[in-house]
């Protein structure tokens, strides 16, 4: 009991503290909480079922629980983890990318399909002036990768997905294949700029910010996040259609939007877009299983 | 071959095929994980004619992580530290990119010899001394690259450090300043010293009285 008379003396002067916080201080101190979670936790996890997620907002907000529970009436059933290092985006899409091609009816001819789109991708980024020294280890380790989803390995074996998760958890080819999509990310943006100028804005500021600019410090710098118009971009690029649902915490009516980054009207009978799950300054995967 | 030998090899490579930078990098001993770039200061800059050298070293997860610069040469610049070499510049921080490249990162230092940011310094004093007095900034950063990079200096002056160093001018200060403090009994070192702590320049002079001087030079 002793204790009761400070702490709610504490608690009022922490929150004093936050809100003499910077908006810069308050990225810091968030950038820290993700950088000690981002030590411990795997790049990208295993699949865990949504009730694991609804548990760790039980004692918070009630909107993001019924937004949870509106997912779950949506038939999502399962989500997959990323590391919050600000890479978060980039190696969600890759990862749910090759799986769609592995999981795709005729593998072999999406996997051949989505190499020789690589494989051109390769010119976008020579226009932008990336040299090959840079770019062709990250390039190699996303073109392996959908190689073997056809193309029996040394060893007889094709991509499975656990082998994919593995490949994901792996620093050095998941790091690879992050950096690749930023390249290919800031080369679409880059070769394209009269299209995207108008669109770019300093994440911070709210500047409008030239091409150039906007691609080497929030593109392909690293751990730098995407937004809109970076998800645009790849999407276009890998031309791949995916959805977010933005589980936010916003509307009282606990639904949870979706936003489309179609890149065509899907085909009659076409599986629906992949999902990526977005909470404020982060994506990880929403599954159906 | 890990990917960071692969990479690294690719670079040195590359910097030795490229005559036309002045940009080199060099082994110090047998890794590959830590070399000694060097490039020219550039034109039209109180660097111009120097040769500097720069310590690299190469982190476990390069390309992932940024590459590990100091200058090894002493350098008279705001965003360089004049005791230890280190560096303040954003790609070496939280702005690195994989894309970049050690010759891209040496000339992104090259560059910021041309253009310093005292309003982000790594050493405050020399901030201070850009911002108050940019004209003996640049004369003290000119007699450091005399004296450190073997640049011509001043006409008159010797090349490369022949001649004994002035401390004076490589604190940046003014020989009646000093030896004004010194005729009041104190040593010359300490003099320098202080006045170059307190910034003792240009407009700044008027606003630091004799009495507060020798207050700071009794401590």
């Amino acid at each position: 009991m002793s204790g009761s008379h400070s702490s709610p003396t504490q608690s009022q002067s922490l929150n004093d503290d936050i809100n003499a916080l910077s908006v810069d201080e308050l990225d810091r101190l968030t950038q820290n909480v993700l950088d000690e979670t981002a030590s411990t936790r795997p790049l990208l996890g295993e699949t865990s079922p949504l009730s694991v997620l609804r548990e760790e907002y039980e004692r918070g907000s009630a909107t993001f629980l019924k937004q949870i529970d509106y997912l779950r009436e949506k038939g999502y059933t399962h989500f997959r983890r990323t590391r919050g290092d600000g890479d978060c985006f980039y190696r969600s899409l890759a990862f749910v990318w090759v799986e769609s091609l592995m999981v795709s009816p005729d593998k072999a001819f999406e996997a051949s399909k989505a190499l020789s789109l690589l494989e051109s991708s390769l010119d976008s980024l020579e226009a932008a002036g990336f040299q090959k020294l840079v770019y062709e280890d990250f390039y190699d380790a996303l073109a392996n990768l959908v190689r073997q989803i056809a193309s029996p390995a040394a060893d007889g074996s094709t991509l499975t997905l656990s082998a994919l998760l593995a490949a994901f958890q792996d620093p050095e080819t998941s790091n690879s294949i992050v950096v690749f999509l930023r390249l290919l990310t800031s080369a679409t943006i880059r070769v394209d700029e009269d299209n995207y100028a108008p669109f770019l804005f300093h994440p911070e500021i709210g500047e409008p910010i030239p091409p150039r600019e906007f691609c080497e410090n929030f593109v392909e710098a690293c751990g730098k996040e995407a937004d809109h118009v970076q998800i645009t971009a790849l999407t276009k690029a890998l031309n791949f259609s995916i959805q977010v649902a933005y589980l936010d915490g916003h509307g009282n009516d606990g639904t949870v939007n979706f936003v489309e980054f179609q890149i065509a009207p899907p085909e009659e009978g076409s599986p629906p877009s992949p999902v990526l799950l977005y909470r404020p300054g982060h994506y990880d995967i929403l599954e159906k299983h | 071959m890990d990917a960071r030998l692969r990479r690294v090899n690719k670079e040195i490579k590359d910097c030795k095929s490229d005559e036309a930078s002045n940009i080199t990098v060099d082994l110090v001993g047998n890794s590959p994980f830590h070399l000694k770039g060097s490039f020219l200061g550039p034109e039209g800059t109180p660097y111009e004619g120097g040769h500097f050298q720069v310590d690299i070293v190469i982190p476990d997860s390069y390309p992932f992580q940024p590459v590990k610069m100091k200058f090894i040469t002493k350098v008279y610049h705001p965003n360089v530290s004049s005791a230890s070499g280190a560096i303040c510049l954003d790609i070496l921080k939280d702005a690195w990119s994989p894309v970049l490249t050690l010759k891209s990162t040496l000339i992104s230092l090259q560059s910021l010899l041309c253009s310093p940011e005292p309003n982000d310094p790594q050493d405050a004093e020399v901030a201070k001394h850009y911002m108050t007095s940019r004209a003996s900034f640049e004369e003290t950063a000119r007699y450091w690259t005399h004296i450190y990079a073997g640049g011509p200096g001043k006409s008159g002056m010797a090349k490369g450090g022949v001649d004994t160093k002035d401390e004076v001018a490589m604190a940046g200060l003014e020989k009646a300043h000093v030896d004004k403090f010194e005729a009041l009994g104190f040593e010359r070192s300490k003099v320098i010293d202080v006045l170059r702590r307190l910034n003792y320049r240009g407009a700044n002079v008027a606003k630091l009285n004799d009495d507060r001087i020798v207050e700071e030079l009794l401590k």
